[in-house]
């Protein structure tokens, strides 16, 4: 899976985050903040980690969610992580 | 128990009613006689797994609310959306259905008080609501889908549990208005709408507020009726805006339904100094327990204790009393008997509102304190709807040897229920509500007279 694939998808499911101001998505890259870009509820952070797993049928351990950085490249470098730990 | 203390006035009202665009409508069906119960569909697509299949319930669409369900957790309401952009996102992301009511009662109830931000937003501003019912939209389905079909607990997302404790219409509501006073949930079953506004009406009398947005939100849930029907409680066999017939010699249980009702209470001299319309005075609350050890039956010997808590030796007659009256076998004759025990057979009359929009479980002494300030304000009596016949026979209670209250049948107190609204002078209305554990709760408003 292509990086710039998962982040497509990650926009899609920030999308439908209802608190995330959508003029923020329209410029997403790999160095975007969920946190100190987008503004994204930390309540919220769980809600795109459970949307991404279904997304990229990927299943995060509970070690992988605690140490997730908040940057978008951080959940791509994860999703592929776990793809090649499958 | 005699308290003294501050004087407290109703300042703002609003509510989420069955049926009913707003408070305006609302008022204007209840005086028309009209019945807010409808056959409920979702009810009705359980067919024989449920008993009774009337509601007053409320749908999304009615609210202008629409909900987007998960993509992960199967009918899981993920969140709810706005459509007039009435609540901001923040805020309907942590809300239940029955919080977002509360938030839209609370807007409407402010509007009304006139009060400023400075003043919703300082220390001596408190929230006081509650509900009867848990988050059952909420935590059903995100629990079966753990349980049932061994799902993580983060597939529901984070909001599981500000969208499904207890507190979540206070906590959402003071979320919304930023208040820096009390936030606080006072539950007591059915009793629980005026359990909070009484609650409120203590924390402005004694000082430690000036102002309280409170009362009582049951938010739309078919398990809220499933739980009732089980117990063979509700009303079944009648249509539906004949199904609620409190003291009707026919009644068979209540009918189950939802909504909310909120009202702004201030400090009485500050609302007055600073020109607010009074929509009502708070004489007194009282409530007390049975403590007969029984969960469900009501106990006459605690409402005839509730009623000389109520009144004391304040000297009020109210010209209404405002019934629980929920029209079931067993409550409505013994609050019917507890009301003339104390009051007698003549000079008020008898308004049951659960005739004609049922019974709202943690909303319904909220709602129906509501409609005893619109009393106030239309010079008007509400009706008992479908009360046409009354018991011409003594009820078995009343052949207990240990029987100390009225002796007559319940026929004998028929021109106490009015069958349609009618125009009389109001001064004073008794609103009473009980509930599971044996909780009574009473209160009593008066027009302003000064």
């Amino acid at each position: 899976m292509e990086r710039q694939e998962i982040i497509d998808g990650l926009v899609e499911i920030l999308r439908t985050v209802r608190t995330i101001d959508p003029q923020k998505l329209n410029n997403v890259t790999e160095e975007t903040d969920f946190i100190a870009d987008l503004n994204t509820p930390s309540t919220e952070l769980i809600n795109i980690a459970a949307k991404a797993e279904q997304k990229f049928d990927v299943e995060f351990d509970d070690d992988d969610i605690d140490d997730m950085g908040s940057k978008v490249k951080d959940i791509v470098d994860l999703v592929i992580k776990v793809k090649a730990r499958a | 128990m005699e308290n003294q203390g501050r004087k407290v006035a109703v300042v703002g009202m609003g509510g989420a009613f069955p049926t009913c665009a707003d408070l305006n409508d609302f008022s204007e069906k209840l005086f028309s006689n009209k019945s807010l119960i409808r056959v409920w569909d979702e009810a009705v697509s359980f067919d024989k797994q449920v008993r009774s299949k009337v509601s007053g319930y409320i749908t999304d669409a009615e609210m202008n609310l629409e909900t987007i369900y998960s993509t992960i957790v199967a009918n899981y309401p993920e969140v709810y959306v706005d459509l007039l952009n009435r609540i901001p996102t923040s805020n309907l992301a942590t809300a239940d259905m029955g919080s977002i009511w509360a938030m839209l009662a609370t807007k409407e109830a402010i509007k009304m008080a006139g009060w400023s931000e400075k003043e919703v937003q300082s220390e001596g501003t408190g929230v006081i609501i509650g509900s009867g019912g848990c988050g059952h939209a909420i935590l059903r389905p995100a629990w079966h889908h753990v349980f049932q079909l061994g799902g993580k607990s983060r597939s529901p997302g984070a909001h599981t549990v500000d969208r499904g404790m207890v507190y979540r219409e206070a906590a959402n509501v003071s979320c919304l208005i930023k208040n820096r006073g009390v936030v606080e949930t006072i539950v007591s079953a059915c009793a629980t709408g005026l359990g909070n506004i009484g609650h409120a009406y203590r924390l402005i009398k004694f000082g430690a507020q000036d102002r309280v947005i409170t009362g009582g939100v049951e938010t739309t849930s078919i398990e809220s009726l499933f739980g009732f029907d089980s117990m063979a409680v509700l009303s079944r066999g009648f249509a539906p805006e004949e199904s609620s017939r409190p003291f009707d010699v026919n009644r068979n249980g209540f009918v189950c339904s939802f909504g909310a009702g909120l009202v702004c209470l201030e400090e009485y001299e500050m609302a007055k100094n600073r020109g607010a319309k009074i929509l009502g005075v708070i004489d007194n609350y009282f409530n007390n327990s049975d403590g007969d050890g029984d969960m469900f039956y009501p106990s006459f010997g605690g409402q005839r204790r509730l009623w000389k808590g109520l009144l004391g030796d304040s000297g009020i007659r109210p010209d209404v009393v405002k019934v629980h009256g929920t029209s079931t076998p067993a409550g409505d004759p013994i609050e019917l008997f507890s009301v003339v025990d104390v009051l007698g057979d003549s000079g008020y009359h008898i308004s049951a509102p659960k005739s004609q929009f049922g019974h709202m479980l943690g909303a319904a002494g909220a709602v129906e304190f509501i409609t005893a300030i619109l009393m106030l304000q239309k010079q008007m009596v509400l009706p008992c709807l479908n009360a046409n016949d009354l018991n011409a026979e003594l009820e078995n209670i009343q052949k207990s040897p240990d029987w100390n209250g009225p002796v007559e049948p319940m026929n004998s107190y028929r021109h106490l229920l009015p069958q349609q609204s009618f125009q009389k002078e109001v001064n004073t209305v008794a609103c009473l509500n009980y509930g599971f554990g044996g909780t009574n709760s009473a209160m009593l408003v008066s027009k302003d007279v000064s």
